[in-house]
């Protein structure tokens, strides 16, 4: 039987094939949400989906892009902000 | 709008927002600028083109373009000329404590086992009454030295 924390679908399901050649499911947190532009919303670009302990192991240029207000506004809206500040 | 001397503003990638002037145009598509940027090949999409121009020649030297960016409030970035020669050998970095320690923490099993052995064995003996069996000191003596020679005893006494 399955432990009660698991039979919830707040852990993700992957199947692994064993050693032993089992197929068994093991249980993995889910990934947090896309990011999104803060201007219009859209998904980011390159910016890293994972949790934040995995997040460490990442360099910050892996992180998000190397740019002014990489991982916050997407490129379109990066644009208008920087012409907007220029004037 | 595109000329040689035209101020303009970058504004997609690392020098975004920053501000050049066109030093040089290759094609309908590309450009050579430097300013606050460093000096590089650039497409013009890459690129706001503002109002003002700086009077240069096409080809103008490092000190010539400071002094006609200093009219626009523009500092030069300058980069370093490169060196001649080979690349000198990358050092990595070493690693001092990981090995250190791990070998640490085996000595000091090691040590601590045989300590704690004699003690054990020790301790039984003064604790025992004078008036016990010679066979039951034996068998307790037995069961505290090693853990298969215990269950020997064990089932020798449940018998
Ligand atoms: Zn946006």
């Amino acid at each position: 039987m399955v432990a009660p924390r698991f039979r919830s679908r707040t852990f993700r399901r992957i199947k692994v094939k064993t050693p032993g050649n089992r197929n068994t499911i093991h249980y993995r947190l889910r990934k947090p949400a896309k990011a999104q532009c803060g201007k219009c919303g859209r998904p980011l670009q390159g910016v890293a989906r994972a949790r934040p302990i995995q997040l460490r192991r990442f360099s910050r240029s892996q992180k998000r892009p190397e740019r002014p207000f990489g991982g916050v506004l997407c490129s379109s809206c990066t644009r208008d902000e920087l012409r907007a500040r220029a004037k | 709008m595109i000329e040689i001397g035209r101020v303009c503003l970058k504004i997609a990638g690392r020098d975004g927002g920053k501000k050049a002037v066109v030093v040089d145009i290759l094609d309908n598509n590309y450009v050579v600028i430097a300013g606050e940027t460093r000096k590089r090949k650039c497409n013009v999409n890459h690129l706001e083109f503002l109002n003002k121009t700086v009077k240069i020649k096409k080809g103008a030297s490092d000190a010539e373009l400071e002094k006609a960016l200093k009219s626009e409030g523009i500092i030069l970035r300058k980069t370093k000329p490169k060196k001649a020669g080979p690349r000198p050998l990358r050092q990595h970095k070493a690693r001092p404590m990981v090995k250190p320690e791990t070998v640490a923490r085996k000595k000091k099993t090691k040590e601590a086992k045989p300590e704690t052995g004699p003690e054990t064995i020790a301790k039984p003996e003064t604790k025992t009454e004078p008036g016990a069996d010679t066979k039951t000191l034996n068998q307790k003596e037995k069961a505290k030295t090693s853990k298969p020679a215990a269950k020997a005893a064990k089932k020798a006494v449940n018998s």
